[in-house]
């Protein structure tokens, strides 16, 4: 194998793993051990959420360095624990680029759960969480909407390619303007559960994770930028949800 | 039935982030169960410990537990069931009260709500933090004494 093969297998793996959900330092330690199997001498890596830097050395040849800027991340760990296993198998087997290349594209077009199921996911997710904080069956109801209403803006506005915190902002914006309306309606007496139940869709669950799990491998830069996007993102619900409750109150009485 | 439905819930709910995450077919089950076991450990160790921020603490270290050696298992990453385990303990309801305590000017209120999610937080992170550190020393150990025994094997041969 090629030096040029072989960093831009190592490459395309990496960025299908940081681009899909994966912690920083899984990246570099898989990056790394794909390198050394494949006959790599040295390999050096750097990785941060939004660039993976790369520098290979093989045995009688010029060093060669490659960087790549990631720019869109979404949540799709199918993939990584796919690519876990693939590179997992080439440190045990040796195999050819071609197989590699073949292997990587399978991997890349592996489909998602289809659309209406993550609709259905979203909106089955506020109707827990609303019985979860002691709601009743009908406030359940209320929060199955929410959810439901919540990710359809999140895609709408995804397709425009507006930035987290907005989306986040206009996410509690929706589920507690709907939740003052159900309440002035009469429909419902406990208004804060269901607004607490349906902001739990927008928690960013695997920025915690990972940055606590970033943090304990000494990755302190992808740690901390992880953890600061997660504290913004609970500061951008709570700002959504603030809006209309101060604002609507007064008319609605709730 | 009031300690049974929390659970029941919490399930339902790491099930669906479960579908949310993209999580492989036949680890969906899998990863849901720990949110439930999270919940189950914090309803029991309830009977015991009125002070909340431990038992948060406790049930993280139950489900950081579960996920580690569940990810030996399965030979998969720990991020596949942590993160999907971690969501119903994440406290939603304390941000949100210590918004609605500073929007109606309950400005003490608002500190003192907001100082516990901050710990209850912290109570999250420091459980992942000391099980993964421990689990990851065990192996480390398990592995250097492994090689050290076959080094006396390979020596005792030689001589």
């Amino acid at each position: 194998m090629t030096i040029n093969q072989l960093s831009h297998v190592a490459m395309e793996m990496g960025v299908i793993l940081l681009s899909n959900g994966a912690e920083t330092y899984r990246v570099e330690e898989s990056m790394h051990r794909i390198c050394i199997a494949l006959g790599a001498k040295e390999a050096e890596i750097f990785v941060v959420p939004t660039t993976i830097i790369i520098s290979v050395t093989l045995e009688g040849e010029v060093p060669l360095t490659r960087t790549r800027r990631i720019h869109s991340r979404k949540i799709d760990l199918t993939k990584v624990s796919e690519i876990n296993h693939l590179s997992r198998h080439i440190c045990y087997e040796p195999t050819n680029y071609k197989d590699l290349l073949a292997d990587i594209r399978r991997i890349d077009t592996i489909p998602s759960y289809p659309y209406y199921l993550h609709v259905l996911a979203f909106a089955f997710i506020s109707q827990m969480f609303t019985l979860f904080f002691g709601g009743s069956f009908v406030d359940s109801c209320v929060g199955f909407m929410i959810g439901m209403g919540i990710k359809l803006q999140m895609d709408i506005m995804g397709r425009f390619e507006a930035n987290v915190f907005f989306t986040n902002i206009v996410g509690g914006l929706i589920a507690s303007t709907v939740a003052v309306a159900a309440s002035g309606l009469g429909l419902t007496t406990n208004m804060d559960t269901i607004i607490i139940g349906s902001i739990m869709t927008l928690v960013p669950g695997l920025a915690i994770t990972n940055s606590i799990r970033d943090i304990i491998a000494g990755d302190y830069l992808s740690g901390l930028a992880k953890g600061i996007e997660a504290l913004l993102i609970g500061a951008a619900i709570a700002a959504g949800v603030a809006v209309p409750l101060s604002l609507l109150r007064p008319f609605w009485g709730g | 039935m009031n300690y049974i439905a929390p659970c029941l819930y919490a399930f339902g709910a790491s099930l669906a982030f479960a579908f949310v995450f993209n999580i492989p077919r036949n680890k969906l089950l899998l990863s849901a169960l720990g949110g439930m076991l999270g919940q189950l450990v914090y309803v029991v160790f309830q009977l015991v410990i009125s002070n909340d921020v431990i038992l948060y603490l406790l049930a993280t270290i139950a489900i950081s537990l579960y996920a580690e050696v569940l990810a030996r298992l399965t030979k998969s990453p720990t991020t596949i069931y942590l993160a999907v385990a971690l969501i119903p303990l994440v406290p939603g309801g304390g941000i949100y009260y210590t918004m609605l305590y500073f929007i109606n000017s309950e400005i003490d209120l608002g500190i003192s709500t907001g100082i516990h999610t901050l710990l209850i937080s912290g109570a999250l992170a420091v459980g992942i933090i000391m099980v993964s550190s421990t689990v990851n020393l065990v192996r480390k150990v398990m592995i250097k004494s492994k090689t050290k025994i076959r080094k006396k094997i390979k020596y005792g041969k030689n001589t």
